[in-house]
Order: C-alpha cells, then sequence, then structure tokens
C-alpha cells in the first residue's frame, strides 16, 4: 500500500491536481459558510464539473469540496451566529459570544487549528480501519452484502427524527427509481411507453432534483416566513496566532478526544457532522473542569464542535470505501462520483483501484492543509461572501444545477429529470418525508437487486439469508434498529403530548 | 367530513401511484426457465413494501385524528399567493427546461437567471437591476467558458 500511497501522492502532488484541491476547498469553504448551502449542496455543484476529468482529478476535486466543506460553517457560525451548516451548530455556541468580545480572529483560528487536526486524526482512522474493514468485507458473498444494504438502509431510515415509517417509505421509493428502465437481463420496466425512460434514470440528476430542489426551495420558504436580515457584521478580522498556538497547547486532550467522536461518527451509516457535533460537544463539557464555561466563548467548546466535525470527513469514508455503502449525503453523493467514472467502491476497490484509494488519502491530507491557509489568509472574504443573500444564490444554483444535469451525457432529457424529480423532492419534504434515505436507495438500488438475484441464483432459498451467521447478524441489526426507532418515536410522541398538555394547563 | 392532512395525502397518492406500477409492472417479460425471478419480482418486492407503509401511515393518522391548526385555513388561492414565489420560481424553471433546446445556453440561461433574480430580489430599484444584471451577465458566459473550452463540454 506504500508505494501506491507514493505513487498517488505524485499524482496528487502535479500542478494540475493540487490547483483542483485548491479550488475544491475554497469553494467548498465558500458553501459550508453560506447559511442554508450545505456542504452537500456545494458537492453537488462540483460534482458536473468532475465529468470530463480522470479518476484521481475528480475525486481530489471533491475531496477538497469536502474538506474546506465541513471546514467552512465556521466562518458564519463566529461572523453571523448563524450555523454554515448542521455540522457547525455547536460552533456558534461559543464561537459567536467570543466574536462578540471581539474576539473574532482568535475563534476562527482556534476553530480553523481544530479542524485541521481533526482532518489529520480521521484521515489516521481510515487509513488503518479502511483496509482492515475491505480485507474483512472480502469474505461477504452476495447474502451478507444484501443484508449489510438493508441494514444500512433501515439504520438510516430510523434516524429520521421520529419518522420511522417515512423513513423506510423513502429508502423504498429511491429504490424503486433504480428499476425504471433495462434491467440486468435486458428486459424493459416501467417506460410507459417512452422511449427516454428506457435507459433508466441517471443518479445525478435525481439526487440534485431531490435534495437540491427541496433544499433551496425550504431557504426562500425560510425567507418569506422568517424576515429576518443580517445587519451591519464587522469582517476586519485578524488572527492572533501566538494566542491561539498558546488556546490549542492546552486543548490536547479534546482535540483527540473530540476528533475521534467524529471519526467513529463518520463511520456510522446515517449519522455525519451533526450528530458528533453534539456528542463531542457534550463530552466535552462533561469532562470539562469548567463547564459552567461552556456557551459563554470558551476555547473547548469551539474545538469540540470543530474537530469533530471536521473528522467526519475521514470517517465517513470507511464505510464507502470499505464496504461500497455510503454512510451519509455527502458520500452518497461521492459514491455517485466514484461509479460515474467506473469505479465501483468496496473491498475491492483496495484491490484494484488502490492507487485511487491513496489519492483519497492523499488529497484528504493536502486538502487539511490548504483548507488551514485558505482559512487564515482569506477568512475575511468568506465572511464577506457569507453574507450573499439566498435571493442571489438559488437561481444560480438552479442554474448550475440544470447544466450540470445536461453536461453528464449532453442530454436534454435529464434537464427534465432533474425538474421532476425536484418537484417530487419538494413534495415528499413538505410531507415531511426524509430524503436522505430516499437518496441513499437511489444509490444502492442496483446494487441490492443484482446482489440479492446472485444470492438466489447460487441457492434458492430464501432461508440462506438466515442460516449464513453474517447475513444473519446485519438482518438481526437491521430489525433492532427498526425496534430501537419505533421506540424511540413512542418515547417522542409521548414527549410531545406532554408537552401539549403542559401548554394547556398552562393556558 | 374526513380531513386531508399531509400524512393522508401522502398515503393516498403512494396508494394510486403503486396500484398504477403494479398494473404496469404486468408488462415486464414473464420469467422464463433460465430467469426463474424474472424482472417483476423486485419491484413488485417494492411496491407491496411502499403500499404497506402507507396504509400504516394512512392508518395511524386517521387512529391519531388530524392535528389541531396553528394557524387559520387559507383558500385555495390564499394558499397560492402564500407560496407564489416558490411556485413562479418552479414554473420559470420548467420553462427553461423547455426554452433549453429551442433558444440555445446563453439567450435561455440569460432570461432564466434574468427572471427568477427579478422574481426573488425584486425589480422595483435600479440597485436590484444592476445586481441581476451583473449576476447573469458574468455567470453565463463564465459557465459557458469553463465547460466549454476547460471541459469540452458542448452546451446547447
Amino acid at each position: 500500500m506504500a508505494d501506491f500511497f507514493i505513487e498517488a501522492l505524485g499524482l496528487v502532488s502535479s500542478p494540475a491536481v493540487l490547483a483542483l484541491i485548491v479550488i475544491g476547498v475554497l469553494f467548498g469553504i465558500i458553501g459550508g459558510s453560506i447559511p442554508g448551502f450545505t456542504v452537500t449542496m456545494a458537492i453537488l455543484v462540483v460534482f458536473p464539473f468532475t465529468f470530463a476529468m480522470d479518476p484521481v482529478s475528480g475525486v481530489s476535486l471533491m475531496v477538497g469540496v469536502f474538506v474546506g466543506g465541513y471546514s467552512g460553517g465556521i466562518v458564519s457560525g463566529v461572523m453571523l451566529g448563524i450555523p454554515g451548516t448542521p455540522s457547525s451548530i455547536t460552533t456558534v455556541y461559543d464561537g459567536y459570544p467570543m466574536a462578540q468580545r471581539g474576539e473574532s480572529g482568535r475563534a476562527l483560528g482556534i476553530g480553523v487549528a481544530a479542524s485541521f487536526i481533526g482532518t489529520l486524526i480521521s484521515v489516521a482512522v481510515l487509513v488503518f480501519f479502511g483496509p482492515l474493514i475491505a480485507s474483512f468485507s472480502m469474505n461477504f458473498r452476495p447474502w451478507e452484502i444484501t443484508a449489510l444494504i438493508v441494514f444500512a438502509l433501515t439504520l438510516v431510515a430510523g434516524l429520521s427524527n421520529g419518522a420511522l415509517l417515512k423513513g423506510l417509505l423513502a429508502a423504498a421509493l429511491g429504490l424503486l427509481i433504480t428499476t425504471v428502465g433495462y434491467d440486468r437481463n435486458s428486459n424493459l420496466r416501467f417506460d410507459f411507453g417512452l422511449p427516454a425512460l428506457g435507459s433508466g434514470f441517471e443518479i445525478l440528476p435525481v439526487m440534485i432534483g431531490i435534495f437540491a430542489f427541496s433544499q433551496l426551495m425550504g431557504n426562500l420558504e425560510k425567507l418569506r416566513d422568517e424576515q429576518d436580515e443580517v445587519k451591519g457584521v464587522d469582517t476586519n478580522v485578524s488572527i492572533p496566532y501566538r494566542r491561539i498556538l498558546k488556546d490549542m497547547a492546552g486543548q490536547k486532550l479534546n482535540t483527540l478526544r473530540s476528533s475521534l467522536i467524529g471519526s467513529l461518527v463518520g463511520a456510522l451509516p446515517g449519522t455525519g457532522g451533526t450528530v458528533a457535533n453534539f456528542i463531542s460537544y457534550d463530552q466535552a463539557k462533561k469532562f470539562s473542569r469548567q463547564p459552567e464555561t461552556f456557551g459563554t466563548g470558551t476555547p473547548s467548546g469551539i474545538v469540540a464542535s470543530e474537530a469533530s466535525n471536521s473528522a467526519v470527513a475521514g470517517g465517513a469514508f470507511v464505510p464507502t470505501l470499505a464496504l461500497g455503502i455510503p454512510g451519509d449525503l455527502p458520500m452518497a453523493i461521492m459514491m455517485g462520483v466514484l461509479i460515474l467514472h467506473g469505479i465501483t467502491p468496496g473491498p475491492l476497490m483496495f484491490e484494484q483501484n488502490p492507487v485511487l484509494v491513496g489519492a483519497i488519502y492523499a488529497s484528504l491530507l493536502i486538502g487539511a492543509v490548504i483548507m488551514v491557509l485558505c482559512q487564515l489568509l482569506l477568512v475575511r472574504w468568506f465572511a464577506k461572501i457569507s453574507l450573499i443573500p439566498q435571493e442571489i444564490l438559488v437561481p444560480v444554483v438552479l442554474m448550475l444545477c440544470a447544466i450540470g444535469s445536461y453536461a453528464l451525457n449532453n442530454n436534454l432529457f435529464d434537464i427534465w429529470v432533474l425538474f421532476v424529480f425536484g418537484v417530487i423532492g419538494y413534495l415528499l419534504w413538505k410531507a415531511e418525508v426524509p430524503l436522505t434515505p430516499l437518496i441513499l436507495g437511489v444509490v444502492l438500488g442496483n446494487n441490492l437487486e443484482r446482489q440479492l438475484f446472485r444470492a438466489l441464483e447460487l441457492n434458492e432459498s430464501w432461508m440462506t439469508f438466515l442460516t449464513r451467521p453474517l447475513s444473519a447478524l446485519f438482518l438481526a441489526l437491521a430489525v433492532a434498529s427498526v425496534i430501537f426507532s419505533l421506540y424511540q418515536d413512542r418515547k417522542i410522541q409521548r414527549n410531545r403530548l406532554k408537552a401539549q398538555r403542559s401548554d394547556a394547563g398552562a393556558d | 367530513m374526513l380531513t386531508l392532512t399531509k400524512d393522508r395525502t401522502l398515503a393516498l397518492a403512494l396508494l394510486l401511484i403503486i396500484s398504477v406500477m403494479w398494473v404496469e409492472s404486468g408488462n415486464i417479460r414473464p420469467p422464463t426457465s433460465w430467469q426463474p425471478y424474472g424482472s417483476a419480482l423486485f419491484p413488485r418486492i417494492l411496491l407491496v413494501v411502499i403500499g404497506l407503509l402507507s396504509l400504516l401511515i394512512l392508518a395511524r393518522s386517521l387512529l391519531s385524528g388530524a392535528p389541531a391548526r396553528t394557524q387559520p385555513r387559507r383558500s385555495f388561492t390564499e394558499w397560492l399567493a402564500h407560496n407564489r414565489t416558490v411556485f413562479s420560481l418552479f414554473a420559470l424553471f420548467g420553462l427553461y427546461a423547455a426554452l433549453l433546446p429551442v433558444l440555445g445556453y446563453i439567450v435561455a440561461t440569460l432570461a432564466f437567471l434574468i427572471g427568477s433574480l427579478g422574481l426573488l430580489l425584486g425589480i422595483d430599484s435600479r440597485r436590484k437591476w444592476f445586481i441581476n444584471l451583473a449576476v447573469s451577465c458574468t455567470l453565463v458566459p463564465l459557465v459557458y467558458a469553463i465547460f466549454r473550452f476547460g471541459l469540452n463540454v458542448w452546451l446547447p
């Protein structure tokens, strides 16, 4: 692996690829720093630009967006008191009060340093555990892979904030979308007499349509309902480097703990940066000698938040690369990028494309360094850019989505696919259906069907799924995750009823 | 009278859609001796799962009753007016998709951007017009140049 890593490092260090990583990091930071834009949206917008690139260049650009995006939320969090991404919510708790005291440079510097260390630790986790899990999963046969995909989908559906039924429904709808067009036996399905549906739906316009439209229209509705305006913000920031070094020296344990929490949470399907963010902030507070300072502008709070959300980037790559199962939405899109370039993520990737795996490691490392440099040198500009109003952003992103979908195959039909799935995504969002399980279903649908029927062709008994230990374990975990989610749903509903009753009593 | 809540609308709409798809699945080539499971089995499993989940959502919604309204009920025209920005943007995007092959990238995209920025920013001041035209006239050729010359992708 070391040879491949050196070869990959050579490829990634070429001026062209380095420039792409810089562009990716810059765009990621900008995307992450604009409230309501999110890392996922930044990745979706950049995705089409990778079509014409070789896999290493395309993947490096995307990794750059990841690294920049996960660290970008700090800018608006500290300067505006609005988290740029959901994964930087707890950054606001301490970053904003610190900025209000006139120490915005210190808050940003601490956050950027913690992000950098978090990314590095998560890369170490990825380098160590990725090949280990991949070599273990090499023993997986179709039964185990089928059961694992079912487990991943139920887990993600179950984590949909008290909406298990809708989460499962979304996952099943995502899988159903992949059945349109010619199947593995060259039989046509659900074409409704339209020749354009024969080749099925491309993943990209479906994903963009479902996610981007609902997100952008949701932002517009929020704008309409809240009518809150960001008032004059001082974007003159100077970074006190010595003070930050001193601050970070006192945060070694907190940084390590938060980074490991981020890496671990990132590796679990359906969790992502937001969950990591809250867990590590909570843990940092519990372990702190001065828990009462949390929320008032303490460096510990910023470190816990930023180290964990940036560590998610490396951690999330573990299941995607080692098992071919993306853990969250950005990773599902990343998997789409790899599939588009003819690479199937999974255990075989470590054998068949070791250079590309090495390129991902190298891009993460180089991206982290570039992220620190960009954040420290250009933070004033990012703060200004984060003030771009949604009214300008939404049409521009919609236009980029349309052109990106067209550029995939130079096919205008894909823009209609984008539009139709945009309407569907918006309606589902209005009906409070979680969209992450749906997108995961779209990404995993073809593989699930292929593996299921390969298993049945090898052994026609469905009971084999229960007699093979690992397959049975994954299915048992899937059932357990559904039962646990049902329990959680009931608890949430009970609490809601209790709150309603106490409100009525108070009235 | 039965109130049409979000959950009930979702469940009923999905039940209708899967019924249509179930009928359409009858057109899929049936199993053969070398394809014993056929191509319709997997989608039919999914249709059954979606149907069951929709029924569960419908049943749960009917059993728990319609949630109490926090806002007064809007008439259809009021509802349309309340959501006019979002609906207009969808309509503009649909128009853009339709006009793209007719007018070509530059003209259609310029029209879409100016139209949608005008819709969201407003057109009641010179400053807004300036921002609108500056964003549209900069981005359209820039994106064209990146795709055409940087990525070798021909835009329509």
